[in-house]
């Protein structure tokens, strides 16, 4: 698949605002909601979610969180994200093109996860409406298309049904198509037994890094700053999202010598720092001490690896939580491009974890977790100077 | 073009653009010099307002305080057209017809001075109208950043301001070098001696 052109140019540093100066202003200044020190203090210190209600009403969130009682993590989680959602459909009315067709992009992988939710449940048998209700909002298709995602059969021809009738007519159509197109060039090899539940993981995996090519040449192709920032964010994806399905693999039949190279090969996105020299050498890893020898070859990565193998109390996806936060609160250090949106974002979702994870330590009394979160633009983070302030 | 009387067959004829810009009046340049000061200066001011006013909007949707204060970045970009005004009203001034006009110049007249007065305003004018362009969108970017950040942090307003006010100096070494270029053009009105 090629990507094609942005319809317009982004603009350099004296023509951005010509299209893009107000929502990227709007974007900035949402920047001010983000949950402070001073709050995350507060919300730590509280004793029950009554307590955690009654401070984020002197927060960003009052309004969100106004109309109910009382909360719990998961009516939390719901109302933040309902929040995030306003205020990127906001974004999203203020924009033309190409900002408008980068948005678009961002929730894309919202779609693909929905989809990926709703063949899940439906694998198991749950009902529709129950499932249609925990999908992202910023990934909704319409009603009808939504409700018809569940009624495939669970085949190759199923999938090929799926995607002719539903998913041809949606964003994610063609990332689909082309699982459809390679896996049917693999189907001679005898790798395709492999357990329902993993072939899932499989597609999204597959539809995830047609994903991040897809938007990574996108990015590219608009060029100036925007290719520079969010370049580098996407490459960093990517990579985050090789050493994970290599470490996930572990144990499940995608590990085995024959599926390496001809399945979880293909699962490797085609940018990033670890490709091409890297992604082939995962290929060839079958265990943890293996994969740790190869991340040992990049020095970004064998500082996270050496977190995780030191077997901390840090999980390796809290430290990629940590390193995200820290890159992404790096696109807001430049004006005039449009990685902030994709950051915001993304921050945003940090933020609602952290909101989660408070809740939760609290609703459960484990105060001694409570403080394993990765607050955002944070005075006291460990990348940040402590004398500024 | 049978007719070969009416073209013209000194040496110094039809040697391109050369020519063709020898050959324009002095009071055309000094005309389109005020037009190129004026206009480019223009220009640049209404890029400069542009890039400042769609972040200012933007950027006061979540902070309100900071629209008044922030029109200071607009007042910065508007100097840059008034320093396109005066230069074009000064120049405007120097642009002075002859005592007796007639079809041909008078016997004797200055010519060295006519044709520097042209020349020199029409440079004058575009000194300023370029400087003011460059003046203009450096003073936009600046102050597009400086409402972006007065919105999260007011204490950093001052300090971009600085840098705004230099950017807004930049055209006043243009209006500087105009005015002294155009100092000594003046136009002569009546034949020497």
């Amino acid at each position: 698949m090629s990507t094609p052109a942005p319809q317009a140019a982004a603009g350099n540093i004296a023509t951005f605002n010509i299209l893009h100066g107000f929502p990227e202003a709007l974007v900035r200044g949402m920047r001010s909601s983000f949950l402070g020190d001073q709050d995350y203090h507060h919300l730590t210190q509280c004793e029950t979610l009554d307590d955690v209600r009654l401070n984020l009403t002197e927060t960003d969130y009052g309004d969100a969180i106004a109309d109910f009682n009382a909360i719990t993590p998961a009516v939390l989680q719901k109302a933040a994200i309902e929040k995030l959602v306003t205020e990127f459909k906001y974004l999203r009315t203020q924009s033309v093109e190409p900002l408008a067709t980068f948005l678009d992009f961002i929730t894309y992988e919202y779609m693909i996860e929905n989809v990926m939710l709703l063949l899940k449940g439906a694998l198991s048998g749950r009902d529709i409406n129950e499932l249609i209700e925990q999908c992202h909002p910023l990934g909704m298709f319409k009603e009808s298309t939504m409700r018809s995602i569940p009624t495939f059969e669970n085949s190759a021809r199923g999938y090929a049904d799926l995607y002719q009738t539903v998913l041809v007519d949606t964003p994610v159509g063609p990332y689909f198509a082309m699982f459809l197109q390679e896996s049917s060039e693999h189907q001679g090899t005898d790798a395709r037994h492999v357990l329902e539940e993993v072939e899932i993981e499989i597609i999204k995996s597959s539809l995830i890094k047609y994903w991040i090519e897809d938007f990574y040449h996108f990015v590219q192709k608009i060029g100036g700053e925007t290719a520079d920032i969010m370049g580098e964010l996407l490459r960093v994806r990517a990579d985050t999202n090789a050493i994970n399905i290599t470490l996930n693999s572990f144990g499940t039949p995608l590990n085995e010598p024959a599926m390496r190279s001809s399945d979880r090969k293909r699962l490797y996105p085609a940018v990033g720092h670890l490709y091409p020299a890297g992604t082939t050498e995962l290929t060839e890893v079958s265990n943890e001490e293996e994969l740790g020898r190869v991340l040992d070859l990049f020095p970004q990565y064998a500082a996270i690896w050496s977190m995780h193998a030191s077997g901390g109390d840090k999980s390796i996806d809290d430290v990629f939580y940590e390193r995200d936060v820290q890159s992404l609160e790096l696109a807001f250090e430049s004006q005039f491009h449009f990685g902030v949106f994709y950051a915001y974002a993304k921050l945003k979702e940090q933020e609602i974890r952290n909101l989660v994870w408070i809740s939760e330590c609290i609703l459960q009394q484990q105060k001694d977790e409570i403080n394993k979160f990765v607050p955002v633009f944070s005075f006291h983070s460990p990348w940040r100077g402590s004398k500024r302030r | 073009m049978g007719d070969n009387s009416a073209t013209c067959s000194s040496v110094y004829c039809n040697q391109g653009w050369a020519e063709v810009l020898t050959h324009m009046s002095p009071y055309g340049y000094a005309n389109f010099g005020v037009a190129f000061g004026l206009g480019l200066s223009i220009v640049g001011a209404a890029w400069g307002i542009w890039l400042t006013g769609s972040s200012l909007v933007g950027a006061a949707v979540k902070a309100p305080r900071i629209r008044s204060k922030n029109l200071i970045s607009v007042i910065f970009c508007e100097a840059t057209a008034i320093y396109g005004v005066i230069m074009a009203i000064i120049l405007t001034n120097k642009i002075k017809e002859p005592e007796n006009p007639d079809y041909y110049l008078e016997e004797g007249w200055d010519y060295n001075g006519y044709y520097y007065a042209g020349y020199g305003m029409f440079s004058a004018g575009l000194s300023v109208g370029l400087t003011n362009i460059a003046s203009g969108v450096s003073v936009g970017i600046a102050g597009s950043s400086c409402a972006i950040a007065d919105a999260q942090d007011a204490s950093l307003f001052v300090k971009i301001l600085i840098v705004e006010i230099f950017a807004s100096a930049l055209g006043i070494f243009g209006i500087i070098v105009g005015i002294i270029q155009s100092n000594a053009c003046t136009f002569p009105i009546a034949a020497l001696g």
